[in-house]
């Protein structure tokens, strides 16, 4: 019993830790899926559509232009990275971050619509492989 | 230049394995030409290893865009500044950067020991041998060798990417890289001491001014990365729990609860498995931290492109180091047993153990939050993600307890408590507490956390100041000096346990100030020019802004190489309670290079709240410029700045070479004794 102490505090502090690990998983976890998989789930069950999801695809190029106005409603399209044939619409009202361009890699936050456009409440850009560029677009 | 750089690198290699083998082969036989060779190779390596950087820094600056990672990350427009930061700009030169380092810090710890603590030596300078050769090895043959040329020499490159030509870029990651790689000469230390079987505490006293040191570091890393967080717009605010942040807080939590526990085995020569654990855990950690960031597992916004191989490289170098450390610890166990006990649990013992097992706690939390969605896809093969509540949920509760135990600790007795001490100790720092929180519900504050937060604080910052005034009053009285002489004297006899005491209040003030972003405001406005707005802090104070006019620049057509970016700022002028203070540009640039653009906010600073002016869009096309706007007020966002330059003050004081180091013992050829013979019981007079 040299450390009982030492581990009834482990097991203690261990156990709280865990209560609010769970709880907090419970209350924020959120799905992460590629378009595909996030358009699967759906054609399996329609209600689906409701629940917020993170999903991450490119936005099709072309897809979307660099708005000149002072209002900041984005529409656009993000394809699966695999299967560039997946695609859906999003529209997004804030202003997108400084890193986007109609072929950024994204991650966006948000559900479906009645109307089949994906309502995103957050758009993020993953920065990291755009700035890597391949050899024969070095060459351009 | 780039090309010796080129053969430093490979040569380093072969040097620092051969290292590696005569360091440990000497330590085991004792044999001192062998000891020597060791050590020579730290410092050939360092230099090495210079040469290497010197090397990319030329490539950059001479525009040697036949380099893949030179064409990579600069290009002909960008400024010499960010050129020489391309060292660190991307994942190879960063990798070349961070070895540099170590084998820096290496060449330290082996000169500043090389005539004493013989018996660790070795052993100390070749498991750092054996991290730089496993660094050089995925430098060389893990396909990003910064040295790797392209077939052909693009005219230009492809430039810095905006968000990184700021200069935090420049500041915070050598800082974070500072620590990270500081921590590896206490490990080396821990390993060094169990290798040798000398585990009193004698290696924590060779080690402890480089934990502190990379502590330091580590600190200032973050904070910066804050800061820099905070100015740049899409980082989400200065802290976002993103994975690369949390992979920069996990060493930093344990190298904290490390700090603390170290102290207890001065003390009592308790928790000698637990330190060896945690030594070995935060040097993994930082470890991780390189990983996480280098091989793209986990969707960050901050990381480099993904790279599987780096991945299993990492993730097999991390496995191998810890069933090595758990081996070794394992095999020791039998010298590493306690030589007291807990006697109470109103004791500084325990308060101290409870803030170790709650700071590893937290750790672990946020790791497993990190890594959620690699878990999740393996058991469920579905990736599932938790956000900010997940953590807020987690550390909120702990992280005020914690800070409640930065009062109590310090100043509860060892072993165990008497009544008496409790009341002389606590007393007034319960009542601040009270008082505080009758303020502040009178002024109607009603947040919770928010409130828990201060009146904790309170309760802190009072003890901290009661332990200065009581020091001070007593050796004024004693040696009859004045107050502030007196303190100067108090603050050098115990530089560990008063600059203690600096931190505790500096991270006081930073909690205080993240507390206070539960009374943020933020509207949304779209002005024409000429137009004012108004916005009301949580203080009470009115800003009213007036959008006074816009200039922009946009490319002319006819011009061959693209302008490096085009931009349209515009002039606000601010009045606080109807008194001009102000006048703000935030700004929009384009890059159409890069077909990015990067927003510069505008900032403006008060005592206690921050105005936080974010440019969103502006009608160019109906020629009215009408503009549209977010403004924040942020109460008390200055005094997470302010807390960190206190935390840094206080890490320095007690970094400082304790008072007679100059006239104390010298080793032979030695310019400072180590610090090891402060005497141990010192944090614990207070009791």
């Amino acid at each position: 019993m040299r450390n009982g102490r030492f581990f009834v505090g482990l097991v203690g502090v261990g156990a709280v830790v865990a209560y609010l690990m769970w709880t907090g998983i419970s209350e924020s976890m959120v799905y992460y899926l590629t378009p595909s998989e996030l358009l699967a789930r759906i054609e399996a069950d329609p209600a689906f559509r409701q629940v917020g999801v993170k999903v991450g695809g490119r936005v099709v190029e072309g897809s979307w232009d660099r708005p000149a106005g002072a209002g900041s409603v984005h529409e656009f399209a993000v394809a699966d990275l695999e299967n560039p044939e997946t695609v859906f619409s999003v529209r997004y009202e804030d202003v997108l971050p400084d890193t986007f361009n109609d072929r950024a890699e994204v991650v966006l936050e948000g559900s479906f619509g009645a109307d089949g456009v994906f309502r995103a409440h957050t758009v993020l850009t993953k920065c990291g492989s755009r700035y890597e560029a391949a050899k024969e677009e070095l060459a351009a | 230049m780039t090309v010796l750089g080129e053969t430093a690198l490979w040569t380093a290699l072969p040097i620092a394995l051969w290292g590696t083998a005569v360091s440990f082969a000497g330590g085991r036989t004792g044999r001192s030409e062998l000891v020597l060779s060791g050590e020579r190779t730290a410092y050939a390596v360092t230099f090495l290893l210079l040469l290497a950087s010197v090397g990319i820094v030329a490539a950059f600056v001479g525009g040697r865009y036949e380099y893949w990672y030179v064409a990579n990350y600069s290009n002909r427009e960008l400024d010499t500044y960010f050129k020489v930061a391309g060292l660190w700009a991307g994942q190879r030169g960063s990798l070349v950067f961070w070895t540099l380092l170590l084998s820096a810090f290496a060449s330290i710890a082996v000169f500043q020991n090389r005539a004493r603590n013989r018996e660790f030596m070795p052993y100390a300078a070749g498991v750092l041998l054996a991290i730089l050769s496993f660094l050089l090895v995925v430098l060389l043959f893990a396909g990003v060798n910064p040295f790797e040329r392209l077939d052909f020499t693009p005219a230009n490159g492809r430039g810095l990417n905006p968000q990184l030509q700021n200069y935090w870029m420049t500041i915070h990651p050598p800082t974070l890289y500072l620590g990270f790689t500081a921590f590896a000469v206490p490990f080396a230390f821990a390993v060094s001491a169990l290798l040798a079987n000398r585990l009193d505490s004698r290696w924590i006293a060779v080690a402890r001014r480089w934990i502190l040191l990379s502590w330091f570091f580590l600190t200032l890393g973050i904070v910066f990365g804050m800061r820099w967080a905070y100015e740049e717009l899409g980082w989400g605010g200065y802290w976002f729990w993103d994975p690369v942040e949390n992979a920069s807080l996990l060493p930093w939590l344990t190298a904290t609860a490390f700090l603390h526990s170290i102290q207890i085995q001065e003390n009592r020569g308790m928790l000698k498995v637990w330190n060896m654990g945690l030594v070995a855990a935060t040097f993994l950690l930082t470890i991780f931290a390189t990983f996480l960031t280098r091989s793209g597992l986990i969707e960050s916004v901050h990381s480099f492109a993904e790279n599987l191989k780096i991945a299993y490289i990492f993730l097999g170098f991390m496995g191998a180091t810890a069933a090595f450390c758990a081996v070794l610890i394992v095999h020791r166990l039998p010298s590493l047993g306690s030589e007291s006990r807990i006697q109470s649990f109103l004791s500084r013992e325990s308060a101290f153990l409870f803030n170790n097992l709650l700071l590893v706690g937290i750790a672990f939390a946020v790791m497993w939050g990190t890594l959620y969605p690699l878990i999740t896809e393996g058991v469920f093969g579905q990736k599932i993600n938790v956000g900010p509540p997940y953590y807020n949920r987690v550390n909120l509760p702990i992280g005020l307890i914690l800070l409640a135990l930065m009062g109590i600790g310090p100043v509860i007795a060892w072993r165990r408590a008497s009544r008496r001490n409790l009341r002389k100790n606590f007393l007034l720092p319960c009542a601040a507490a009270a008082a505080v929180l009758a303020v502040l519900w009178l002024t109607g504050v009603r947040h919770g956390t928010a409130l828990a937060t201060f009146v904790v604080s309170a309760f802190v910052m009072t003890t901290v100041a009661t332990e200065f005034w009581k020091g001070t009053r007593a050796r004024a009285r004693i040696a009859g000096e004045g107050h502030l002489r007196a303190l100067r004297g108090l603050v050098r006899r115990n530089r560990r346990r008063w600059g203690g005491y600096v931190v505790h209040a500096g991270v006081v003030i930073l909690f205080t100030g993240v507390a206070g972003s539960a009374f943020d405001v933020a509207q949304v406005h779209e002005m024409a020019p000429g137009e004012t707005a108004a916005i009301r802090s949580a203080f009470g104070h009115e800003y009213r802004l007036t959008y006074e006019s816009l200039s922009h620049s946009r490319p002319r057509a006819s011009d061959d190489v693209p302008e490096n970016d085009w931009r349209w700022t515009a002039l606000l002028t601010v009045r606080k309670d109807g008194e001009h203070v102000a006048a703000m540009r935030p700004e929009r640039r384009y890059y159409p290079v890069m077909e990015e653009s990067s927003t510069e906010v505008g900032i403006r600073s008060s005592l206690l709240e921050d105005l936080y002016v974010i440019p969103r869009e502006v009608d160019f096309d109906s020629g009215t410029e009408r503009a549209s706007f977010e403004f924040k007020v942020l109460p008390l966002v200055p005094w997470i700045w302010f807390g960190g330059v206190v935390v840094a003050f206080g890490t320095l004081v007690g970094l400082w070479p304790a008072a007679g180091a100059h006239s104390g013992v010298r080793a032979p050829g030695g310019r400072r004794r180590a610090p090891q013979s402060a005497p141990s019981g010192a944090a614990g007079r207070a009791a």
